[in-house]
């Protein structure tokens, strides 16, 4: 049984349901436990867990000059506290500080950093502040950076995210059951004294080093919020406990307008550039639309077209994005023509907007009225946002007029009312410049938001790296950009490729509610090293299990584990045969299969 | 206004070093860059790029008429701009000029070797930039002899900014058509994800892709012809 109080002792502890943390300000203010209080476990098992140090300029403060002022403790309703007040003279300059512990929700808990200083003369000095405990949990051998995974010996990114909300690093138990989250959420990077962009200090190698600079003020303000989820049932539920608070904040509501679900089906999208031969045909002067949708077939039928004849044009002369569809052959009309065959064959049509060719005699407001007519004369779906992660609030009148119309943006949205607003986006990796290799890692926006739709699209990549992009597809469950002549290269998919993104076509619109289901989670635990899982599902009896074997040899053995049920169906659903099997395996129900170096499996379970 | 009164220059035959620069964001140029030894024959090449008085002058005596009209003359040279290069016009409708006048365009080589000559200039007046010799920048075009001084080591003016030029030819890659543009031009957008503008250096160009021949025209795109000697 802990205590809550020690003053005698100079120890103060606080504790929740499954969590206990243990503060020693005898002689300094030490973390001296963090206690799973299910299984007893200490997470801090080194005897030096400062919570904080202060540098002013190249020397840290000596714990000699630590005062405690004031310890505090108070429970009402739901809502518990401890806190310490600390203060310390340091060369005529002068420093307060609070600490607390604060609990709210029953599995999330702050941990809260507050500091003042008064300088001499008033004189500010380089301010860094180090700390040591969360260093030591950086190193204990079950701690996982944001969006990694254990592979036996160390663990490895294998995940990408793209939004300001950067997941929580992940410590676990011997047993992997305990797990806690810790999370330094940190919305606008630039905000002076909070967080201190934490959340991206220590999902980078050489934490164990960081120390970061504040500019103190003269009264007590936050520094660091330290939100820890907790959850006996591992870190799969402490995702979702991070997504949930996270998604909290947000306003959903226009990603479930009945007139726009179509753009949740967009799987497959045909990036149509105007000046080749896929798409024009030279000696009928004309775009052959038809022979475009009919090719689409080998991909499973393309969703939607997007039209791009501006770029590379733009700037060879004056005329601006809309003048260059006064152009096109019978100027507009060509245009609704192709929308027409479009919407004839159930696809939808987007053309694009610029932001980099707005004149400085020309409005947002201007381009919105341009886009509204070009709607009433042409009839198109859409309009997708080159080189943008935002939607300008002028063009949110369009949907008002047209319910059904969907943007879409080269850029995942980062911030939040973007991610509100701007319904569907490209998820675009690759650098022709970079030697870049596509990877089949998790997409932790996708998780978070399933209801926002992404496109991957690699553009430059061939060959194996274009193999690569539809691995990376399948294991997140994502559409597809089939972008082939890339403003005058043609990098055409095989025919092999092409019928997997039509299987994989089929499988997302088949399995769509579980694929894109609210509970989905990324990188789960896998009963093999060099596997890594993502498992998608809703509230149904129903999930999928998306399987990459990230090594160059073939993994047999138990790929993942099951809930304990008596009647499970398994069908794998895409990928080369693993021969899939369940069995028991140290009292836990696992698949077992092999999978082969460098595939994916997806594989549908029913219980 | 004094009309300008285009006069051949002849070109005596020579070897010539091709090498030229394509820059441009995305995509790739598949033509031969050089460096490469290339034979210009014996030809004459006009003083200056073809002009809005001449090119109607050739529309009102044929009764000119592209079977696809869209965008062509769209400037509508008003008659104080009868001495500005004739822009709005397709690789076809410049040909056809080329045709009536008993010339043709210059190819990519031959252009280029007007422009810097035996001494290879990077701009047709020379090695260092200067852009008080050329309409670079600037708001509108101006007639073709405003840069005297800017002239090529042959005596042709207006190579460089004011309005591109079409080259001959049409190249297919399999899977695009294209032609390529030279000299740059007067506008410079402000982008750099625009086709990049201004005057440009003598082993500069651009490829421009085909499409509709309203597609093909742009108003700051003009010509001028070679005839073989």
């Amino acid at each position: 049984m802990h205590k809550i109080k020690n003053v005698k002792n100079k120890i103060i502890n606080f504790s929740s349901k499954d969590l206990f943390l243990s503060i020693d300000y005898s002689k300094k203010v030490n973390l001296d436990k963090l206690i799973d209080l299910n299984s007893n476990y200490n997470f801090l098992d080194k005897k030096s867990n400062d919570l904080l140090k202060i540098k002013i300029e190249n020397e840290i403060i000596p714990d000699r000059f630590l005062k405690i002022e004031k310890v505090s403790e108070k429970t009402h309703n739901k809502l518990k506290f401890i806190s310490l007040a600390f203060s310390q003279s340091f060369k005529k300059d002068f420093f307060k500080g609070r600490i607390s512990i604060i609990q709210k929700k029953e599995n999330v808990i702050d941990v809260i950093f507050q500091l003042a200083g008064k300088w001499k003369n008033n004189i500010p000095k380089k301010t860094s502040l180090i700390f040591p405990f969360l260093r030591n949990l950086n190193n204990h051998k079950n701690f996982l950076k944001p969006g990694h995974v254990f592979n036996g010996k160390k663990t490895l990114k294998k995940s990408a995210w793209n939004f300001h909300e950067y997941p929580p690093a992940i410590l676990t138990d011997k047993s992997k059951n305990f797990a806690i989250g810790i999370e330094f959420y940190d919305q606008f990077p630039w905000q002076a004294n909070y967080n201190l962009s934490i959340h991206e200090a220590i999902s980078k190698e050489g934490f164990e080093k960081y120390e970061t600079e504040v500019q103190l003020t003269k009264n007590l303000s936050d520094v660091i919020v330290m939100r820890l989820y907790t959850s006996s049932e591992g870190k799969n539920k402490v995702f979702n406990l991070w997504k949930e608070n996270t998604r909290s904040r947000y306003d959903l509501r226009k990603y479930f307008k009945p007139k726009n679900t179509w753009i949740k089906k967009n799987y497959i999208t045909h990036f149509t550039f105007a000046y080749g031969k896929e798409s024009f045909n030279y000696e009928k002067i004309k775009f052959n639309i038809k022979k475009i949708i009919k090719e689409g077939k080998e991909f499973g039928g393309y969703d939607s077209l997007i039209f791009w004849h501006q770029y590379p044009r733009l700037g060879l002369d004056n005329s601006n994005q809309w003048n260059l569809y006064k152009y096109l052959p019978e100027e507009y009309k060509s245009i609704k023509k192709i929308v027409r065959e479009c919407h004839t064959h159930g696809v939808k049509f987007f053309i694009p907007f610029k932001p980099w060719d707005v004149r400085s005699n020309e409005s947002l407001d201007y381009h919105a009225k341009s886009l509204e007519n070009f709607i009433s004369k042409t009839n198109i779906d859409g309009f997708f946002l080159d080189t943008m992660s935002s939607l300008p609030e002028s063009f949110l009148r369009i949907q008002k007029k047209f319910p059904s119309f969907e943007f879409a943006s080269e850029g995942t949205p980062r911030e939040q009312r973007q991610i509100e607003q701007l319904t569907s986006s490209w998820d675009q990796i690759g650098d022709i410049r970079r030697n870049y290799k596509v990877e089949v890692e998790a997409n932790m926006f996708r998780f978070v938001f399933p209801e926002h739709p992404l496109n991957l699209v690699s553009r430059w990549s061939v060959g194996s790296d274009k193999d690569s992009i539809i691995k990376r597809a399948a294991f997140n469950g994502t559409g597809l950009v089939i972008w082939q002549d890339v403003f005058g290269c043609w990098l055409p998919f095989s025919k092999k490729q092409k019928q997997l993104i039509k299987k994989l076509k089929n499988i997302l619109d088949k399995f769509h509610a579980i694929i894109f289901g609210s509970n989905s989670v990324p990188l789960i635990e896998t009963l093999s090293n060099g596997l890594i899982c993502n498992q998608f599902c809703n509230n149904s009896n129903q999930k999928i299990f998306a399987i990459y074997n990230f090594t160059n040899k073939n993994i047999k053995g138990p790929l993942f584990a099951l809930e304990p049920k008596t009647k499970i169906k398994l069908q794998q659903i895409y990928g080369i045969n693993t021969s899939l099997q369940i069995k028991k395996r140290k009292e836990i129900l696992a698949v077992f299969g092999t999978v082969y170096a460098n595939e994916v499996a997806l594989i549908h379970v029913k219980y | 206004m004094t009309e300008v009164k285009n006069k051949k220059i002849y070109i005596k035959s020579s070897e010539f070093i091709y090498r030229v620069e394509h820059l441009t964001l995305e995509g790739t140029c598949s033509t031969d860059h050089g460096p490469k030894n290339v034979k210009i024959k014996n030809l004459y090449v006009d003083k200056y790029p073809v002009t809005n008085k001449e090119y109607l002058n050739f529309v009102k005596k044929t009764g000119y008429q592209p079977r696809d009209t869209q965008r062509f003359l769209a400037h509508k040279p008003k008659n104080n701009q009868s001495n500005y290069p004739v822009v709005c016009i397709s690789q076809n409708d410049a040909m056809q000029y080329a045709k009536w006048v008993g010339g043709r365009l210059p190819t990519d080589e031959e252009w280029q070797y007007i422009a810097s000559g035996p001494d290879y200039s990077d701009w047709p007046w020379g090695d260092k930039f200067d852009p008080s010799l050329c309409n670079h920048d600037h708001n509108s075009l101006k007639p073709v002899n405003s840069n005297k001084q800017g002239s090529s080591w042959c005596g042709c003016e207006d190579m460089s900014g004011n309005a591109w030029e079409w080259t001959s030819g049409v190249y297919d890659d399999g899977e695009h058509r294209f032609a390529l543009l030279r000299g740059g031009s007067f506008y410079y957008a402000h982008d750099h994800w625009h086709v990049g503008g201004g005057a440009r250096k003598t082993n500069f160009h651009w490829k421009l892709q085909i499409l509709n021949e309203g597609m093909n025209r742009a108003s700051t795109l003009g010509f001028r012809c070679v005839y073989d000697a």
